[in-house]
């Protein structure tokens, strides 16, 4: 009973503290113009 | 300009097109090894052309006076010797790893002869290294590059792409050569177009071994391709059915890494379209580029050769190549 109180107490933690998230849902392939097929400029 | 095509097949088809399609081409002399097999491409193109058997006697005579060499048919490096001796820059869309390496050893006498040798002139390689060049220049510092592609050309390439999924991979692994497992390194690639996902592998392609060239100081190439599992089960047998004679889907993915302004980033490129008309259009187009002294002279790939890798993609852009960028989240703001 310890064990599995003290499982789901680490596991409450990283849920709440836990970083991650859903994956991005916006970006995706975009079709190039040609004017922006020239050299950058360099800094 | 006086073009000189070797082949007719799904490829050669495709780059005779787009030359005779040039209002600076005069005239193209197609040499095929079996002209009556060549008989119904032919009759697709209009223009000042003819078809020849390729032989070494018809050879010398179509070179004569010709401004470039464009060889879209394997074990054609008896014709790329014959033209550079002829003093004719030589474009390859060849993708065998052996003729690549082949062309790339006639590097001293391309110089010599102040001519350019293109070697592999196509989707991949051709299009990965312009990607690949053009990527890099938005970089700093480039760390590394990876290739992906989906779909293959006409039979040859198919036949092609069935064998280099039982050799042994070459692979650019911290600056040095390491050897892998065919069909091994399974990656999810995300093409663009309608292509959306496919699984990837490592598969025997000269891709690496150009843009090591290029691009020496990077510390890891790779090159996969997108395969099946019947894909790789059967790559040790003969074809199982006989290739299409072209190839419907393709698409392309390039991601180079490395450094901007002190930061860790990717630039990833892609193109879509039907593999053989994205290779016809590349060769034609650095045909055209070679014939009017606008390659530097050697032999290599386009990423060696193109001094200018942007006005090329802008010139395949016109002739209709669909070149796209990944944007993730969040978007970059230098783009």
């Amino acid at each position: 009973m310890l064990a599995v109180a003290l499982a789901g107490l680490a596991a409450l933690v990283v849920r709440l503290r836990g970083s991650g998230g859903t994956p991005p849902h916006q970006g995706g392939w975009r079709e190039l113009a040609a004017s922006e097929l020239a050299p950058p400029a360099k800094p | 300009v006086r073009a000189v095509l070797v082949g007719l097949g799904a490829v050669g088809a495709r780059a005779a097109r787009q030359l005779l399609a040039s209002p600076q081409v005069d005239h193209l002399a197609v040499l095929a090894r079996k002209p009556v097999r060549s008989r119904g491409r032919s009759r697709e193109l209009s223009g000042s052309f003819e078809v020849a058997e390729l032989s070494p006697a018809t050879l010398p005579a179509a070179l004569r006076g010709a401004s470039v060499t464009v060889l879209a048919a394997p074990g054609s490096q008896w014709v790329a010797q014959l033209s550079i001796d002829a003093g004719v820059p030589v474009v390859s869309a060849s993708d065998r790893p052996d003729e690549v390496r082949a062309l790339v050893a006639m590097d001293r006498q391309a110089q010599g002869r102040g001519l350019a040798v293109v070697a592999g002139a196509a989707m991949a390689p051709g299009l990965s290294c312009l990607l690949a060049a053009w990527a890099s220049s938005r970089l700093d510092q480039l760390s590394e590059l990876h290739i992906a592609t989906l779909g293959t050309g006409g039979p040859q390439c198919a036949k092609r792409r069935h064998a280099s999924l039982r050799e042994p991979v070459e692979e650019w692994r911290d600056g040095r050569w390491a050897r892998k497992a065919p069909g091994s390194g399974r990656e999810l690639v995300w093409f663009p177009g309608q292509v959306g996902g496919a699984d990837c592998y490592r598969l025997n392609r000269p891709d690496t071994f150009l843009l090591v060239r290029a691009f020496p100081g990077t510390s890891c190439v790779t090159t996969r391709a997108a395969a099946s599992r019947r894909d790789r089960l059967t790559s040790w047998l003969p074809m199982l059915r006989p290739p299409h004679p072209e190839g419907t889907v393709g698409a392309l993915r390039v991601e180079a890494r490395g450094y901007r302004r002190g930061a860790a980033q990717s630039v990833v490129l892609g193109a879509a379209g039907r593999p053989a008309l994205l290779a016809g259009t590349v060769a034609a187009t650095a045909a055209l580029r070679a014939a009017t002294g606008q390659l530097r002279p050697g032999a290599g790939g386009l990423a060696s050769l193109v001094p200018d890798p942007a006005a090329v993609l802008a010139e395949l852009h016109d002739r209709g190549v669909q070149l796209s960028a990944f944007e993730g989240a969040p978007v970059n703001p230098a783009w």
